[in-house]
């Protein structure tokens, strides 16, 4: 009797699947708002799909057992978890995207977490949604770049409270696209632990990264920011220890901060006139640091005329120096000159 | 005649009739097969003693080359009557000086080009990071602001040095000097100008590490205790640094190593800086009015010495 009403379900499916469209017997349950089930800490869980919501994603066109392989026959046990990787991956032929980024999320922090099984680690679906998955270039995504922050900020709270008042997170509010979200300094799926000497974030790293904007192609030059930032960093002693690998020695984030970063004129900013003889006199870096020496010009280029007297001493030194080397070859040589057309002579 | 020698003389014997038979054997297929055994032998011993004579010669002549140059060396050193020309305390400066400046120098130079590959093998692979080579650079620096107060010391307080500092300072004669020097160079005059103690040359030498000293030593300070100078001194003292620490270099490499090192006069290298002499034919190429002068005061001296006698000579009847 057992045998027989279960034989008899599993043909009704097999029949049902053959006619009709799956989505279409997936919603006969799912479409249902009421349809629910206990998690194993007696929580409600809601399953049901919004029909709408799946049909605006970019995965629209595919069938639920496309993602839910293991539903083979209604009614199904609960689903296992959906495994992207069975269409994303590098020389996929399903028309998913290719790339690098597969392989880097392995690699990066919450892959390797993922792998060492810490369950509050993020999969794919943590980032980019389940059935709401949209491109990142779409505004409504998770990855969009005006909603990335908050999507990092569900699991990187403080994080995110800090950034949303920092000169990044309230420029890329107001609607200004090249501010940096979290991924433009700390990578996509490539995130490493800032202590990881290839994250791009690290103490090796970080002058580098900050330049792609603050840089001499960098992009800040639109919103009358300097991008001379990198090369008067790699001029001055803090830059010259970083390219001796002395990583104890400042870079940007030692000064400016990291996700807290504010303009000058902020009285909450690091650099601010009245917070900079604190920044500069934390433990290790200039403990005996005096308003006179903190509050002076730092990113000096000797170069520009604007540099005051620094640019005469070294405009004055250049000179010095080439003259000085010119009139002593040229004495030298005339004196070689001199010898050889004395030796050629016959006494 | 000792056993060695007649041993010697056995294997000279053994060695000559070696080579005429190998003579003989090898001039075989040129000689009449009629020839006399006694006429062969006599032909042998004439090729053997010419080989001996030439060798001979050869010897001798190399074993009298350098003999010569050996004695013309000890001539020019010892039999020649050699001048001071720095005493133990300058020269005891002068290396002091050369080994921080050494040091400064390559661990100073490679932080002004930290890109170049030679500068990163430098600081990273010789001198293991720049935690260290910025703490020999401080030492090397301790010894180079020895030498600069030693040397103030060495010019108030030795009579030698107050009157070679007195030598030192510049004069009109100098850019005269200079001029023809140049038309000298040019072929416009015979012969250069005749120096006195301290050439035009050496006192640009002198007075370029003077300002060097001032700059550098200067500037370092500012670098060293940078927290209790303003932000603007510190940007100043630190282009003054890094740019006059470079032209030092520069003029080091350039002008004192060809100076001192490559100029055909002294070349591999002068011995001044460890002997601190002069040998008269070099005063009186190289300073021939100081050579003069010294000449005369001794002539002077010599006079003085003998003059109070002929006096006493002349009163004693």
């Amino acid at each position: 009797m057992r045998w027989g009403r279960f034989i008899a379900a599993l043909a009704g499916a097999l029949i049902i699947a053959g006619t009709a469209s799956a989505q279409e017997k997936c919603m006969v349950c799912h479409g249902r708002q009421d349809l629910f089930r206990k998690t194993e800490a007696g929580r409600k869980l809601s399953l049901f799909i919004d029909t709408t919501i799946l049909h605006h994603s970019i995965h629209a066109s595919r069938q639920c057992v496309d993602c839910h392989v293991d539903v083979v026959a209604i009614p199904h046990k609960q689903a296992k978890d959906v495994n992207c990787k069975r269409c994303h991956y590098s020389g996929n032929r399903a028309g998913a995207p290719q790339g690098q980024m597969y392989d880097q999320y392995e690699h990066s922090v919450h892959g390797m977490e993922v792998i060492k099984g810490n369950a509050k680690a993020p999969v794919c679906q943590d980032c980019h949604g389940a059935h709401d998955i949209l491109p990142p270039d779409s505004v409504a995504s998770s990855v969009y770049k005006q909603n990335l922050p908050k999507t990092c900020g569900r699991c990187h709270i403080d994080i995110y409270a800090t950034y949303r008042e920092s000169i990044h997170g309230r420029s890329l509010a107001d609607g200004k696209l090249d501010a940096p979200d979290c991924s433009a300094c700390h990578g996509e799926h490539n995130i490493q632990r800032p202590t990881d000497t290839t994250s791009s974030v690290s103490a090796g790293h970080v002058s580098n990264t900050c330049g792609k904007c603050h840089g001499p192609v960098g992009v800040v030059a639109k919103y009358g920011i300097k991008t001379d930032r990198t090369a008067t960093f790699e001029h001055s002693f803090h830059g010259i220890s970083q390219i001796m690998q002395n990583m104890t020695a400042a870079n940007c984030a030692s000064c400016h901060g990291n996700h807290d970063i504010r303009p000058a004129g902020d009285p909450k900013s690091s650099i601010n006139p009245a917070n900079i003889v604190k920044t500069c006199g934390r433990e290790g870096c200039h403990p005996e640091a005096t308003p006179q020496f903190a509050g002076g010009k730092i990113h000096v280029d000797p170069t520009k005329k604007e540099s005051g007297l620094v640019y005469y001493i070294t405009k004055f030194f250049t000179i010095l120096t080439l003259s000085t080397l010119a009139g002593l070859f040229v004495f030298i040589l005339m004196d070689l000159f001199r010898r050889a057309k004395q030796a050629r002579t016959p006494h | 005649m000792d056993e060695r020698t007649r041993n010697l003389q056995t294997q000279r014997r053994e060695l000559i009739e070696k080579v005429s038979d190998n003579v003989v054997e090898s001039a075989r297929p040129l000689i009449d097969p009629d020839t006399k055994p006694e006429e062969l032998q006599k032909f042998s011993r004439e090729v053997t003693d010419r080989i001996q004579f030439e060798a001979n010669v050869a010897f001798s002549e190399a074993v009298t080359r350098f003999a010569v140059r050996k004695l013309e060396k000890q001539v020019s050193e010892a039999g020649e009557r050699m001048f001071e020309r720095f005493g133990r305390n300058f020269r005891f400066q002068h290396m002091l000086m050369f080994l921080s400046v050494i040091f400064l120098i390559i661990t100073g130079i490679p932080l002004k080009f930290p890109s170049v590959g030679i500068s990163r093998f430098i600081i990273l692979d010789i001198f293991g990071g720049i935690q260290n080579s910025t703490l020999i650079h401080r030492v090397a620096a301790v010894g180079l602001i020895i030498v600069g107060v030693w040397h103030l010391g060495f010019i108030i307080f030795s009579r030698i040095g107050r009157r070679d500092f007195w030598l030192m300072i510049p004069r009109p004669q100098d850019i005269k000097d200079a001029l023809q020097t140049i038309l000298f160079f040019l072929g416009k005059r015979k012969s250069g100008p005749k120096f006195h103690r301290f050439s035009f040359i050496e006192k640009f030498d002198y007075w370029a590490v003077y300002w060097g000293m001032v700059i550098m030593i200067g500037s370092g300070l500012v670098l060293w205790f940078k927290e209790q100078f303003a932000k603007g001194i510190f940007d100043i003292a630190r282009e003054a640094h890094s740019d006059e620490g470079l032209l030092a270099t520069l003029a080091i490499i350039v002008w004192h190593f060809y100076n001192v090192h490559l100029n055909p006069d002294v070349f591999p290298m002068s011995y001044v800086w460890w002997h601190g002499k002069l040998s008269e034919s070099d005063m009186k190429h190289h300073h021939p009015l100081e050579y003069a002068e010294i000449i005369e005061a001794e002539k002077q001296k010599v006079l003085a010495e003998n003059e109070p006698r002929t006096e006493s000579a002349e009163k004693q009847p």
